[in-house]
């Protein structure tokens, strides 16, 4: 192993035990490898920042100009050149007194998200769920045509029906602010918090998986590959 | 103090020990674990068999290093699967870190000798199209014009020069799409865009955490498949025949839920235990 | 190559639109036209199957901008394909359209035939020619603008009703009651009360209801006056809670007891910033902790330092992924759209209420749309026999048809 991977080896190891360490409790190794974390973080993202959008998207279209495809002449591209003034209003509200001119570029912004986003969840998140929530609660005529005929498979599928029916609709009701929660409306959004309460058991559980396999990657990294080059040492 | 008392009590860090202690020690064990493979996977699994030969699949890796031991097995697998299928590969990313996690991925599958041997060539088998701001907006500009959005691979190579892009225009030309995601952007704005407004087909590899918000698109048939977390990537390798890490790994996630789930019922049993004599005290007095 | 071509020159028949009116036969047609409801650019090309289909092995679609002017080969498909959208088209353009069967024969099958096809059709026939355009109106799409068009139309009535002085009814939000008890206790501990407006700027809505929130606990706070402590991630959240706390303690009679070091900017890094809170948590270790907003990945981090501190926590987000968190660490959570519920509560403003009211329209529909679809279904299940019970479920289903 060269010199330049022994050491990064060393370095991304020595990060990682500092950062775990905190599990002990607060201290300073802990702070400089956080500290190393966050500058990091930050200029990487200035550097991505400027190379990917600052650069291509804008510098590249108005300063370099673009080949018209008829005259073969440089043109900016009027578009970008909005772009490039909604931009510097934008940056306005670090002047008190121009303040007010960063709300336009945050109108259009707020405005063009909101028009792409009403539709995308319309679809997505109400429309196709709604449509996948239509089912028979008991199916006779798969019952009949023999489907399911395991008792196991039988219960699995039509209680599957009805557990998803009963589901969405008390956690509709749960979340229906018109009307309160008394008597048998209150009852049945009861049961829809049942619901949301089993669904976070199950995220939480993920979750735990989760953090579960990134601590087995920063092991794994450890045993297989740090140990090694410590015994190993560098060529 | 009660034992029950002195379990509430614990000082955290001897749960962190021995959480610690369970992730390592089979690391040292020769042993494996099998998974039941879930419907899910299966059908995932299926779709890409499903494919002809040279169908062109679209890869989007939209996760970092952080998120590194979840879905590297899974890129890999489903790498070597599609490679041994003869499925032309379009990777790219809609994190800045997606191109570099595609060649790391790329750099560790070649590893193979099986994967070696078929002799596949940058450009005409697999393309690396790098990576590109703007999030859903992306996927929104790829179902008109991927050229448009990727104007050049990662190697500064205009799309259009690129054997395998020369007869794919946009989504309509896709295959397949399969989406490596560790948050946003990822499967939600791949399903809300890429599938419901322009009727890819698409299936996710995702983090465990990210999973329980993918399920919903699944059940609904937005999603074709979907891998949860590292169990979700160890049964794909169980089904493609191409054992990794996920598989490997498995055992010490067993053996940490084990542990989780031991201090969950212990922890429980001391709460209540301590409620009960508290409501006790409390009529006695 | 040569061998397809010679192929396709011995079982070729082309047709177009008019094809019937050139003489050749009914049965074995072609029909191009502009895809409707699109935005331009794509042609649908259908055909009927060649009469001796199984003698082929592709069909082959061509295209020309004139009579006259080279066929272009724009795709080859295979046996049984009975249609292609060509999106390869620019819009204003004539295109003439040919789908030729063509023909690769193994050699035990030609030695077969004596005749390996019928007689070949007229080669250069064309249509009137067929020009792709867009369309202002996606009729696919009619239930999506209906549905969207109520509940949008709901909202901004209920806006307008809120507006014009009319009270609208929101439920009670039980968790709002235990803010009350989290100061007084604060108060009595003598100890700070700590308030997270989530981590994202004043564009996000959740970041509004926070702050809607911490102006209704400002006023109660200046009222015990105790002491409360916002770090913020974003300039602009600092400035508005500023401007917001001034507000509540000048409505509270308190303006001496605000001041601007209430809320301090801390970083707009995620996790520099749950660092940076989590030492203030550990230090001034205060009695209670209210979280409402939008949260990643730090909401566990900062719940469960406030945990081990021993505060009373009352957080609110509308994050799926944390939520889970925040109920498993806190005394009470606001779930989901209940953060803006009490946003709309607590502020009584129009905007707020009328797209609440305006939502539960939405939630109302589809309510009765699961229940009567799934009653429906059943029904049919039941009674096969029963047309219209069909019927009535696959118009319910249609109404949420996204493709």
């Amino acid at each position: 192993m060269v010199f330049s991977d022994w050491l990064s080896l060393q370095v991304a190891a020595l990060l990682t035990l500092g950062i775990v360490s905190f599990l002990y409790k607060d201290n300073p190794f802990y702070k400089i490898c956080e500290s190393i974390f966050l500058g990091i973080s930050a200029g990487y993202w200035f550097v991505v920042l400027f190379w990917e959008n600052m650069v291509p998207k804008l510098y590249d279209n108005i300063a370099l100009m673009t080949s018209d495809p008829v005259t073969g002449a440089g043109v900016p591209r009027v578009l970008y050149v909005i772009a490039l003034i909604l931009g510097i209003m934008m940056l306005m509200r670090l002047f008190p007194k121009l303040g007010w001119l960063s709300r336009w570029p945050l109108s259009v912004v707020v405005g063009a998200t909101a028009g792409l986003w009403f539709l995308t969840y319309l679809n997505s998140n109400a429309l196709v769920q709604l449509r996948a929530t239509l089912l028979p609660i008991v199916a006779f005529a798969a019952i009949r045509s023999g489907e399911g005929t395991g008792l196991v498979s039988w219960f699995g599928k039509y209680l599957g029906n009805l557990t998803i029916i009963i589901g969405t609709v008390t956690g509709l009701i749960y979340f229906y602010f018109s009307k309160e929660h008394r008597g048998v409306f209150g009852q049945t959004a009861r049961i829809g918090i049942y619901f949301l309460m089993v669904t976070f058991g199950a995220s939480f559980g993920y979750t735990v998986m989760s953090r579960m396999s990134l601590l087995i990657g920063r092991i794994d990294f450890l045993i297989t590959e740090w140990w090694p080059s410590v015994t190993a040492g560098w060529m | 103090m009660t034992f029950a008392d002195r379990i509430l009590t614990i000082d955290r860090r001897w749960i962190f020990l021995v959480v610690a202690v369970a992730l390592t020690v089979p690391f040292f064990l020769n042993v494996t674990c099998k998974s039941r493979v879930s419907p899910e996977v299966r059908t995932l699994f299926a779709a890409v068999e499903a494919l002809r030969p040279n169908s062109k699949v679209l890869i989007s890796f939209d996760y970092d290093p952080a998120s590194e031991p979840e879905l590297n097995p899974m890129a890999e697998a489903f790498l070597k699967f599609a490679f041994t299928r003869r499925l032309k590969l379009i990777m790219l990313g809609l994190w800045p870190q997606g191109p570099l996690e595609v060649d790391r991925n790329l750099a560790r599958v070649f590893e193979d000798e099986q994967i070696r041997a078929l002799d596949l060539q940058y450009g005409i088998d697999y393309v690396n199209l790098g990576y590109q701001s703007g999030n859903e907006f992306a996927i929104q500009g790829m179902g008109a014009s991927i050229h448009n959005v990727f104007p050049a691979d990662v190697r500064g190579t205009p799309t259009g020069d690129i054997p395998i892009m020369q007869d794919v225009q946009n989504f309509s030309n896709i295959d397949f799409v399969f989406n490596l995601s560790a948050g946003y952007p990822g499967t939600v704005e791949w399903v809300q865009v890429a599938a419901d407004r322009f009727g890819v087909t698409l299936g996710a590899g995702n983090t465990a955490v990210q999973a329980p918000l993918a399920y919903p698109y699944l059940g609904a048939g937005q999603l074709t498949g979907l891998l949860g977390g590292m169990k979700g990537g160890a049964e794909f390798e169980e089904l493609t025949g191409f054992e990794g890490k996920a598989t490997k790994y498995m055992v010490s996630q067993t053996a940490a839920h084990l542990v989780v789930i031991l201090f969950i019922v212990v922890g429980n049993a001391a709460f209540f235990a301590t409620q009960r004599r508290a409501r006790k005290l409390g009529g006695d007095a | 190559m040569k061998y397809v071509l010679t192929a396709a020159a011995v079982l070729v028949l082309t047709t177009c639109v008019a094809a019937q009116e050139m003489g050749v036969p009914d049965e074995w047609r072609v029909r191009a036209q502009d895809r409707g409801s699109d935005a331009g650019g794509a042609i649908e090309v259908r055909w009927s199957p060649h009469p001796d289909e199984h003698l082929i092995v592709a069909y082959v679609v061509l295209r020309t901008t004139a009579p006259g002017v080279p066929w272009d080969t724009v795709v080859s498909l295979a046996r049984g394909t009975r249609e292609f959208v060509d999106e390869t088209v620019s819009d204003g353009v004539e295109y003439y359209y040919q789908v030729v069967a063509v023909a690769t024969p193994a050699p035990a099958a030609l030695d077969s035939l004596a005749t390996p096809a019928p007689a070949p059709a007229p080669l250069y026939l064309w249509s009137e020619p067929v020009q792709s355009s867009g369309q202002w109106f996606n009729w696919g799409r009619l239930n999506q603008f209906v549905i969207g068009g109520i509940i949008s139309a709901a909202i901004i009535l209920f806006i307008a009703a809120a507006k014009s002085g009319r009270k609208l009814f929101v439920r009670r939000i039980a968790v709002l009651e235990a803010v009350d008890e989290a100061i007084g206790r604060a108060t009595e501990m003598g100890r700070p009360i700590l308030f997270i407006p989530g981590i994202q700027d004043m564009d996000n809505v959740q970041t509004i209801a926070g702050l809607t929130i911490l102006a209704r606990v400002a006023k109660t706070v200046a009222d015990y006056e105790t002491t409360l402590n916002v770090p913020v991630s974003r300039s602009l959240v600092m400035t508005t809670a500023r401007e917001s706390l001034r507000e509540a303690y000048l409505a509270a009679g308190r303006p001496d007891a605000y001041n601007d070091d209430m809320v301090h900017y801390l970083t707009d890094e995620q996790f520099g910033y749950v660092a940076a809170v989590d030492g203030i948590m550990v230090r001034e270790k205060p009695a209670t902790c209210f979280y409402m907003g939008a949260f990643y990945a730090e909401s566990l981090i900062m719940a469960e330092t406030g945990s081990a501190i021993g505060a009373i926590q009352i957080a609110g987000t509308a994050q799926p992924a944390q939520l889970p968190f925040f109920v498993a660490a806190c005394d009470y959570t606001l779930i989901g759209e209940e953060l803006f519920a009490a946003s709309a509560y607590l502020s009584g403003e129009p905007k707020q209420m009328g797209s609440l009211k305006g939502q539960d329209v939405g939630k109302g529909m589809a309510m009765v749309a699961v229940i009567v679809g799934a009653g429906l279904l059943t029904l049919s299940s039941l009674l096969p026999d029963v047309h219209f019970i069909a019927r009535a479920a696959e118009f319910v289903g249609r109404l949420f048809q996204v493709n």
